[in-house]
């Protein structure tokens, strides 16, 4: 592995851990700082549950602006501080391999990017606890902890967006030859398309924060940054159709996951890019803002954002049945226990789904679904399934990240409990917060696991060869067809 | 060497498509959008002002000549880079330290002439919506200016230590990239801020 770090025999612990530039440790730094704001951002959604469900005596919250203050900062911290870095975590511990290389494009950028991501994520969570957040209903918030939330946002916004572009690069630049853009493993593809709209639409994101934190410094905000406003400028990128953007990665893994596992190819393999691209697309959702309403009509209420809605349910469902079929097409060589990650990918497909019916029906404007908790609903089930994923991507990429095996038992029940928490939506967090503790613990557990094999699952691409250079690559399978053309020839 | 004996050549690398390139496209791509929703949003705020009757700036409160002298300090940067640009191909050293030179101090100058102008603008940036987004706008273009800057020095350190020949042009093309994008982006704060207000 290359690494740019100090040099290993003066360096302290400390200085090696700040100046890693190895592809496979910093993919480590953000599932390890992902996981752990991913726990953080479920307690604050336990207590906004326990809220809301109304127990008498358990008053958690002194006020209608705090409760909005912690479920805001589930939310946010759910997506920019948790999903999003795990699956960049992934990403960045997967794809250079997938592609052929063992390390990222300018991995000093990549490096730069984590500790920034860092910083930001723990400015954020500082900022919504001192009583900022993203401003408050009844402007209830400190003006200077809502200035350094936002603050802990950009900061963390533009972590994410270095790690895009080197992880984006490392992709597109980093490919060994004969390794197409048709051929690149689907998580490495999902990557591309999720990638590059989140370049499209972090920015803009992060155009909104700059505008609300000018206005919101020093003066009294003319309106940007008045803080019964900040939240309705941000909100369209934790909800219908951003969400889609972020979690696309998850398709990939089912993609990768379920042909090798069922010991099939993809019938079809292209349909599947072109699908995901599609889903990519339908993802933009930096159009839906309140900012862009036609007087008298909601966005959310004209044409296109209901087409976006049905189409993303009807790709989302295209990408069921493709799955679907492969798993018909290999059932026979599946056996009495299918793997973990298989079931996770799989159940991550079907919330993903689930997903896609609840935006539909949610923009049917004679159900009046808008503006009740199918927004909430349809977001939980679409990070959810991201969440799903991750575990899935991590119980079936970890031996090769770590070195070190892990209990498949273990995180096949923590994936079901998030599978079953995410379902039951509202109070369902609780089980969302039993699953990633049980994942959690099984990532721990893995530190001190046993010496793991190098391919535990016969892949197919290119993260499972010892030397990617030395495989001659002629299709999207290139250790299958290795091993076919050896079967033959023996 | 002993006769009959060879040394193998070794392995070439492999050929890597331009890195630097292919990431500057995307890092350009990510702030051209981060200016695209800015614009956007300067749009659709200043139709529903002007659809409810309301003033968007003062009367006058924008002038055209420092707008104008601006342009004309990007568009000579523009000529000056494609001048880096053409001296790179061509390894003519000298002329494109000259050129790189003249773009990063003509970028340093632009800066120097928005906060000339908007220190004596007369137009506080609490006055009114208008004039939030449009400091926030011209206010994240000196950024991006200033970034662009800072990349011509680095590029033009690396020329002095001689990587920045014909053999090496995606350091000068990656910087072009993005110093284009920057005037490109002014353009449109010249067009629809400083001359349509």
């Amino acid at each position: 592995m290359t690494d740019t770090s100090l040099e290993t025999g003066d360096a302290t612990a400390l200085e090696r851990v700040v100046t890693s530039t190895d592809a496979n440790t910093l993919g480590r730094y953000w599932l390890g700082a992902g996981s752990l704001a991913l726990l953080a951002s479920l307690v604050a959604g336990v207590l906004v549950a326990l809220e809301r469900l109304d127990l008498s005596g358990a008053e958690v919250f002194g006020s209608a602006d705090e409760v909005f203050q912690f479920w805001s900062a589930h939310r946010v911290s759910l997506v920019l501080l948790a999903v999003v870095p795990i699956l960049v975590g992934l990403g960045t511990a997967v794809a250079p391999r997938q592609v052929g290389t063992d390390t990222v494009a300018f991995p000093r950028m990549a490096a730069f990017s984590f500790w920034t991501w860092l910083l930001g994520a723990g400015t954020t969570i500082t900022g919504f606890l001192i009583d900022g957040g993203l401003g408050a209903p009844d402007a209830g918030g400190q003006r200077q902890a809502v200035a350094l939330t936002m603050v802990g946002l950009l900061m963390a916004i533009l972590g994410l967006l270095g790690a895009t572009v080197s992880l984006l690069t490392t992709i597109v630049a980093g490919r060994v030859p004969g390794l197409t853009l048709r051929r690149i493993p689907l998580f490495s593809w999902t990557l591309l398309v999720s990638g590059t709209f989140w370049l499209l639409t972090l920015p803009v994101l992060a155009a909104n924060t700059v505008l609300a934190y000018v206005d919101l410094r020093g003066r009294p905000a003319v309106r940007f940054g008045a803080e019964d406003a900040i939240w309705e400028q941000l909100s369209w990128a934790f909800t219908h159709p951003q969400v889609y953007a972020f979690a696309l990665p998850l398709v990939g893994i089912a993609f990768d996951v379920v042909p090798v596992s069922v010991r099939s190819r993809l019938a079809n393999h292209d349909v599947v890019l072109a699908l995901t691209g599609a889903l990519g697309v339908l993802g933009f959702g930096a159009y839906a803002q309140t900012f862009f309403d036609t007087p008298g009509t909601p966005i959310m209420r004209e044409a296109i954002y209901v087409v976006d809605a049905f189409a993303a349910a009807v790709v989302a469902l295209a990408l069921v049945g493709g799955l679907a079929d492969t798993l018909r097409r290999g059932a026979a060589n599946l056996g009495g226990r299918p793997p973990a990650p298989m079931v996770l990918s799989v159940l991550s497909m079907l919330l993903l789904l689930g997903a896609g019916v609840a935006g539909a029906l949610r923009a049917v404007d004679p159900l009046d679904l808008l503006g009740t908790s199918a927004t909430g609903a349809q977001m939980t089930l679409t990070i959810g399934a991201a969440l799903v994923g991750a575990m899935a991507g991590t119980l079936w990429w970890g031996d090769r990240i770590f070195g070190k095996s892990s209990s498949q038992g273990l995180g096949l029940l923590a994936g079901l409990a998030a599978v079953v928490g995410v379902l039951l939506v509202g109070v369902g967090v609780v089980l969302v917060l039993v699953g990633a503790l049980g994942w959690f613990a099984n990532g721990i557990k893995r530190l001190t696991g046993a010496p793991a094999p190098a391919d535990p699952w016969g892949g197919h691409t290119l993260e499972w060869a010892d030397d990617p250079s030395s495989v001659e690559v002629t299709s999207e399978r290139p250790l299958l067809d290795a091993r076919q053309t050896e079967g033959a020839s023996a | 060497m002993a006769a009959g004996t060879e040394i193998a050549p070794s392995a070439a690398p492999l050929a890597r498509p331009r890195t630097l390139l292919v990431g500057t496209a995307f890092a350009t791509g990510a702030a051209v959008m981060f200016f695209g929703a800015l614009f956007a949003l300067y749009f659709s705020v200043r139709n529903d002002t002007l659809a409810w009757g309301a003033e968007w700036f003062p009367e006058g409160a924008i002038e055209l000549k420092p707008g104008g002298s601006l342009m004309s300090t990007y568009a000579m940067a523009t000529i000056t880079m494609m001048w880096a640009h053409y001296a790179s191909r061509n390894e003519d050293r000298i002329h494109g330290y000259l050129a790189l030179g003249l773009t990063a101090l003509l970028g340093i100058a632009a800066v120097n002439q928005t906060v000339f102008y908007f220190n004596d603008i007369g137009l506080p940036i609490d006055h009114s919506v208008a004039t939030t987004l449009l400091y926030v706008i011209v206010g994240a273009h000196m950024v991006m200016t200033g970034i662009a800057v800072l990349w011509m020095g680095l590029v033009l350190l690396r020329a002095f230590g001689g990587q920045a020949t014909g053999r090496h042009q995606d350091l000068v093309i990656s910087v072009s990239i993005f110093w284009y994008s920057a005037v490109a982006v002014f353009t449109v704060i010249w067009l629809f801020i400083y001359v349509a207000k």
